[in-house]
């Protein structure tokens, strides 16, 4: 495994005594496209802005791009490319001009790349942003943030306004991007259902933890569905397996289980004296059952 | 084989990881015979582009089916079908390769307590149209 670009070790934050990250790990690999999962209120964007030096955390390290976040020099600043959640305004901007003034904060702005950028994402440079729709607005702060050719791109539900074809586009977009060496991505979402085709790793934030972190196969191997149909009433308990869930009403249940290997169900289906249908999930039931 | 390319299709959010269906078509295809010895599989970067997924998810699928023997890699022409399969498997074989649908039909058969007949009526009259149409 390569050097982490992003690392935080015991993230602690709370507003007006509400804990939001408590105690929260995370490691993001160079070339990795992570995909940041969490509920509404979660703490996706309390966790991003820490990261990124936004918002200082009551405790814990970070450590992004082999800097403190706090005490970061320019040169290395201009390596992240970051998608807030919510766009600046410049309303009265011309596209064109926008990404031009932008551009002049950067030493390394590419305005061939931001041109081809704006077509793909069928952005129009004489158009008036304030007279964008909110998904144009959300592709032209992509577009904003991927003009200097980042490293490290952040990108905070950056699909949340976009319709199903805008958010394949910018999908393959991150794919490409993240084929050239070194460069990574950490983008936050609620939308399961586009994550499969990019095979991102998936952070699971939970409870100010992260509850999961791997890859989306690992992870639709190891967690999934049984059903069980015993010819005598069943236990309580599942024995010796990890259950996340276990719904039973009589003869019959429900499990979802984390990690059973095919002898476990074997030994499982000879101890219950059941007959056990094993069903893997996607990644949107998953996420939904990690979140009981 | 450019062709092969066509055959291809996932479901991103079935249960089944994006890799092993891949795996999975590829077995199939190389049982029918679709696939045969000295048969080229398209390029990592151009499957991945048609199905609109990551390149890395080629990548595993290909090197899994190269690990076991399926699939070779050669220098310059990409994943090709070995000598080993020469003959399309035996229709057995082939059946074989059919049973973990069936034993999915079963239980939902199942679970719906719908008889047996008329499972295998309504299977055989799928099966049936499935033929008109495709004209074989």
């Amino acid at each position: 495994m390569k050097e982490p670009v992003l690392e935080a070790r015991g993230l602690h934050k709370s507003f007006k005594r509400k804990g939001v990250l408590r105690g929260l790990d995370l490691e993001v690999p160079e070339g990795a496209v992570m995909g940041l999962l969490g509920k509404n209120g979660a703490g996706k964007t309390t966790l991003i802005e820490c990261l990124l030096g936004l918002v200082k955390p009551n405790e814990g390290e970070i450590t992004l791009l082999g800097a403190s976040p706090w005490d970061m020099d320019t040169a290395t600043r201009q390596r992240i490319g970051y998608v807030p959640q919510t766009s600046s305004s410049f309303g009265w901007m011309r596209v064109g001009e926008l990404v031009r003034y932008i551009g002049a904060f950067y030493a390394s702005w590419n305005m061939d790349n931001v041109q081809r950028l704006l077509a793909w994402y069928e952005l129009e440079e004489d158009a008036k942003v304030g007279t964008l729709s909110e998904g144009q607005r959300q592709r032209l702060a992509i577009v904003q943030a991927m003009g200097h050719d980042p490293d490290l791109l952040v990108l905070d539900e950056p699909v949340a306004s976009l319709d199903p074809a805008a958010r394949r586009n910018f999908l393959k977009e991150l794919i490409e991007f993240n084929t050239r060496p070194g460069k990574t991505v950490l983008f936050s979402t609620h939308i399961t259902s586009d994550l499969e085709r990019s095979a991102a790793q998936v952070a699971i934030l939970k409870e100010g933890r992260i509850a999961f972190n791997g890859g989306i196969d690992e992870l639709k191997e190891r967690i999934c569905r049984l059903h069980i149909h015993a010819g005598r009433p069943l236990p309580t308990t599942l024995p010796a397996v990890r259950t996340l869930r276990y719904e039973k009403d009589g003869n019959t249940a429900l499990a979802v289980t984390d990690g059973i290997t095919e002898d476990d169900l074997a030994q499982l289906e000879q101890q219950l004296a059941a007959r056990i249908n094993l069903e893997y999930l996607s990644l949107e039931d998953i996420f939904v059952e990690l979140n009981r | 084989m450019t062709e092969a390319i066509a055959l291809f299709h996932i479901s991103p959010s079935a249960g089944a990881p994006i890799y092993r269906q891949l795996m999975d078509q590829i077995e199939r295809m190389l049982a029918a015979g679709e696939l045969r010895a000295g048969d080229e599989l398209p390029s990592v970067r151009q499957l991945a582009a048609r199905l609109e997924i990551n390149p890395m998810t080629v990548s595993k699928a290909y090197s899994l089916l190269e690990g076991g023997g399926r699939l070779q890699r050669l220098r310059g022409r990409g994943m090709v079908v070995p000598g080993r399969f020469e003959e399309p498997r035996s229709e057995a074989a082939r059946l074989r390769l059919l049973e973990p649908a069936l034993d999915e039909l079963v239980a939902q058969a199942r679970e719906l307590k719908l008889p047996a007949a008329a499972v295998v009526e309504l299977l055989s009259k799928r099966l049936e149209k499935k033929r008109e149409r495709t004209g074989t």
